[in-house]
């Protein structure tokens, strides 16, 4: 095809771009990922049968701030990384502010407790499988991501793939909330980080190959 | 054909609002720019050259959600055009020789760059790669093949042997190329 053929066919069809389009795709992409992911909770793990209970406590906002947060920033990263010459990216660097915050409330935790029980206010019923099923939850979203960026043009392939995984990791330990009943700032701090860290960085493994356009 | 920026965004914006004649003359209008911005990087193989703008007008077209109507049109032009030319060399692995990378380092500087808005964004992809490597390459690189000194000045500003500038030119661009060809595998 030559490249006035080309431009003819191309400018056959020019539907109009709302403003705003690639936040709604990437929204669109998020939240069709986790209804997934929330499907997968309802349905495999079980939603915490003391949710409007719970939804009254310190400890369940608590770990929705801090998950709800670094969502929200990945989102946002993802938009950035989203666009050919995303430009600079230094206020990324705000996503530290959840981790410092849970941080300092873990260690305001820790000071109330005896020693004694340090162990078992780190380690709670379930470290050994939440950052697994953090991860878990994370597919769908990512999945969800990838379609998003098909109309979409990233073009440092690593970066954006990692801000997908810790986006879609993000949501994920939010909707894993719904199930896991954990309360300690310390527990959230290292499990469900490590959850969110191991979706970020298979993102950024994947991102190159799965992201190419 | 119009050809500037303010022209270029204004048919861009009208493509948006789905605009289908805007929008043709947008691709027309891209046709001799991004022929001359692959003719230069590609020394001449016209069917790669025409591949590419035909690639490229394609990506403009299709993936015109990823423009941010607030910002350059050219700026997002040229980094769609410039990601297709990496991705044109990683397909074609065997191409991305010293020679190659050497040229994409010269074009990245701000004597030759189209405009601003490119030099700039060009430059602050040559400053990731570089980032990659030793302070001591990035530094005889940029010198040499940036910033256009001879190797002897590279020396004298950074205190080393003449030597010792070229065999780190030269390890630098061995490791960027290797870099190119290796992450994408």
């Amino acid at each position: 095809m030559n490249t006035e053929q080309l431009i003819a066919a191309l400018s056959a069809e020019v539907p109009r771009v709302p403003r705003h389009a690639l936040a709604k795709r990437i929204a669109i992409g998020v939240v069709a990922g986790s209804l997934a992911a929330m499907v997968l909770v309802a349905m495999v793990l079980g939603i915490r049968p003391d949710l409007d209970i719970a939804m009254r406590s310190f400890a369940f906002w608590m770990k929705w701030t801090y998950s709800l947060s670094l969502a929200a920033g990945a989102a946002y990263a993802v938009s950035r990384l989203a666009r050919p010459a995303p430009g600079n990216l230094r206020i990324l660097w705000l996503l530290a502010v959840p981790v410092l915050v849970l941080l300092g409330i873990g260690i305001g935790e820790l000071a109330r407790t005896p020693p004694g029980e340090w162990r078992a206010l780190w380690l709670g019923h379930s470290w050994g499988i939440c950052p697994f099923i953090v991860l878990a939850l994370a597919v769908p979203i990512f999945a969800g991501l990838l379609w998003s960026f098909r109309r979409l043009a990233p073009t440092r392939l690593r970066a954006a793939g990692a801000a997908a995984g810790l986006a879609a990791g993000a949501w994920a330990a939010t909707i894993y909330c719904l199930h896991c009943g954990e309360a300690s700032a310390i527990f959230v701090l290292t499990w469900y980080s490590l959850g969110i860290l191991l979706a970020t960085a298979i993102g950024a493994l994947l991102g190159p190959r799965v992201l190419r356009w | 054909m119009p050809d500037g920026e303010a022209e270029l965004k204004c048919l861009m914006l009208a493509g948006l609002d789905g605009d289908a004649t805007a929008q043709a003359a947008l691709l027309r209008a891209l046709v001799p720019l991004l022929r001359s911005f692959y003719g230069h990087r590609m020394r001449g193989a016209r069917e790669d050259v025409e591949d590419l703008v035909q690639e490229t007008l394609i990506a403009v077209h299709t993936r015109r959600e990823s423009f941010d109507r607030s910002r350059p049109f050219t700026a997002w032009l040229y980094a769609v055009a410039r990601y297709r030319m990496v991705d044109f060399f990683r397909r074609r692995r065997d191409l991305v020789s010293l020679e190659t990378m050497e040229m994409a380092l010269a074009e990245s500087g701000f004597l030759t760059a189209e405009s601003f808005e490119e030099a700039s964004s060009a430059r602050m992809d040559v400053d990731a790669l570089l980032g990659t490597l030793s302070s001591k390459q990035a530094r005889a690189i940029r010198d040499t093949h940036v910033e256009g000194k001879t190797a002897a000045e590279a020396a004298a500003g950074a205190g080393l042997s003449e030597s010792d500038v070229k065999i780190s030119v030269h390890r630098g661009l061995k490791a960027l190329a290797a870099r190119i060809k290796g992450s994408r595998k």
